[in-house]
């Protein structure tokens, strides 16, 4: 059982990145916070323990993703939503920023998962592959169609 | 900070989002030390509003099942699919469409299904899976040739329904229908039915080609040997790498001499994205089946040696 001091970092130190998860998965507010908590829980439950933060951070993330697999799974989701819903639900008062969102959001479910790892939180493509469980060639393959798919929606300097 | 991190850093969990999930937590773990099984209250708060009635219906299904035999109603596969690029992955189908059982005839069949699970999903859902994966893992590539075969009542309606199936890549698409006598055999030399109708195709024009001897060759190589075999290399189709020959994954109709196969399974169609076989006058003959003609388009030379396929559908 993990003591309340530990509950305490782990929600202040992964809270936003379990919530930009969520939105790339669920794509609105209201779905996240039952995944979001059932994140936390998870890890209240969780009995391993870590070899070091970025293992912790890891499994953050394989366990959001995971999460967020099962309750799209559950619940019949809207698959899509409109620029303005989703610059207000993300705070982007940027438009040419709400158009690179709105592009991500829209790309299948498994390459929204290597777009948002390898773009925002940097990882390589083999950390990717540990994370995701794949192969590293797969992840590639995903990572440069995802590209492409930028690149035609958003123009060619983007990717 | 990259064009991505600009637009999402504006996400970020609420004060009130943080607390509330901390005080969410402080409670379970009070109930964790109330010695609760914590482990069945992850979700139980969403859990009991909104899928009561789910579990409601799912006990009377339940119910109805056990009343009904549902177990041999459900779990009895009725239909087959023979799914062959190079992975060998053979579907059970129930009564309802769904994946009942899925097998391998190949390592990396078994790898394949090791990752991807299949079973009690609709079976256009699970071979769209299949094949995502498929063309993910680069089996499937726009050279491969895949070969669906199908044993069902109802073969022709499921082979059209599969080859309406987008393919990931720019593969050539056949689908054959064969029968149970066929997968018998097949299974007996270790062997899927799809790829095991191939190597009769193949062997009714070479009398030395060996079951072994095609266990390691991908349906590319196999249709490859089977087209040189016929002869019509000359029809205006372009080999590929692994072996294909271009009028499967050609535009336009397939010509006559492609459908000159010599084939106790019946040949369905191409994928429409790739060409479009018109059926024969009057329709496809249930006998012919169980004859050696092929059925699309005909006017071929049966195959003396092409035994497999006696059963009827």
């Amino acid at each position: 059982m993990k003591s309340a001091e530990d509950m305490n970092r782990v929600v202040e130190e992964y809270a936003d990145m379990v919530q930009r998860i969520c939105f790339v998965h669920l794509k609105n507010h209201d779905d996240t916070e039952d995944v979001f908590q059932n994140v936390f829980l998870k890890y209240l439950l969780y009995e391993g323990s870590f070899e070091n933060g970025e293992h912790e951070k890891a499994w953050f993330i394989r366990v959001t993703i995971n999460a967020c697999t099962d309750w799209l799974r559950k619940l019949s989701h809207r698959k899509y939503l409109p620029l303005e819903i989703i610059a207000e639900e993300s705070e982007i008062q940027d438009s040419s920023s709400g158009e690179i969102l709105e592009a991500v959001l829209q790309l299948p479910e498994k390459y929204r998962n290597v777009i948002y790892l390898f773009y925002y939180e940097e990882y390589t493509a083999v950390e990717i592959a540990k994370i995701l469980g794949r192969k590293e060639n797969t992840v590639y393959t995903w990572l440069s169609r995802a590209k492409e798919i930028l690149r035609r929606q958003l123009g060619g300097e983007w990717a | 900070m990259n064009e991505l991190q600009k637009s999402m850093n504006g996400i970020k969990a609420s004060k009130e989002l943080k607390a509330d999930t901390l005080r969410y937590l402080e409670r379970q773990m009070g109930s964790k030390k109330d010695g609760k099984q914590a482990g069945n209250m992850a979700g139980n708060r969403i859990r009991n509003r909104r899928y009561a009635p789910r579990f409601a219906l799912a006990l009377v299904c339940l119910f109805l099942l056990i009343g009904t035999g549902g177990y041999t109603f459900y779990g009895r596969p009725v239909s087959y699919v023979s799914i062959d690029v190079n992975p060998s992955i053979e579907l059970g189908i129930n009564r309802l469409g769904r994946v009942v059982s899925a097998n391998a005839y190949n390592e990396d069949g078994q790898r394949i299904l090791e990752q991807v699970k299949l079973k009690n999903l609709p079976y256009p859902k699970a071979v769209r899976l299949l094949l995502d994966y498929e063309a993910d893992e680069h089996f499937l590539t726009d050279n491969s040739l895949l070969v669906f075969t199908v044993i069902s009542e109802n073969a022709e309606a499921i082979a059209q329904k599969l080859a309406g199936l987008s393919s990931p890549q720019s593969a050539s698409v056949l689908t054959y229908v064969s029968d149970k006598d066929c997968m018998e055999e097949a299974h007996r030399h270790a062997m899927s039915f799809g790829k095991y109708r191939a190597y009769q195709e193949l062997s009714g024009y070479d009398g030395s080609v060996t079951v072994e001897e095609c266990h390691d060759m991908t349906m590319g190589e196999l249709q490859n040997r089977i087209e040189g075999c016929r002869g019509h290399g000359g029809d205006g189709s372009q080999d590929t790498d692994n072996g294909n020959t271009g009028h499967h994954g050609g535009h336009g109709a397939i010509t006559e001499a492609d459908s000159e196969g010599a084939d106790r399974s019946r040949r369905i169609g191409i994928h429409p994205s790739k060409a479009q076989t018109p059926p024969p006058p009057g329709g496809l003959p249930q006998s012919a089946l169980q004859s050696e003609v092929p059925l699309h388009g005909g006017g071929s030379q049966s195959c003396p040696k092409f035994r497999c396929g006696t059963g009827s559908l």
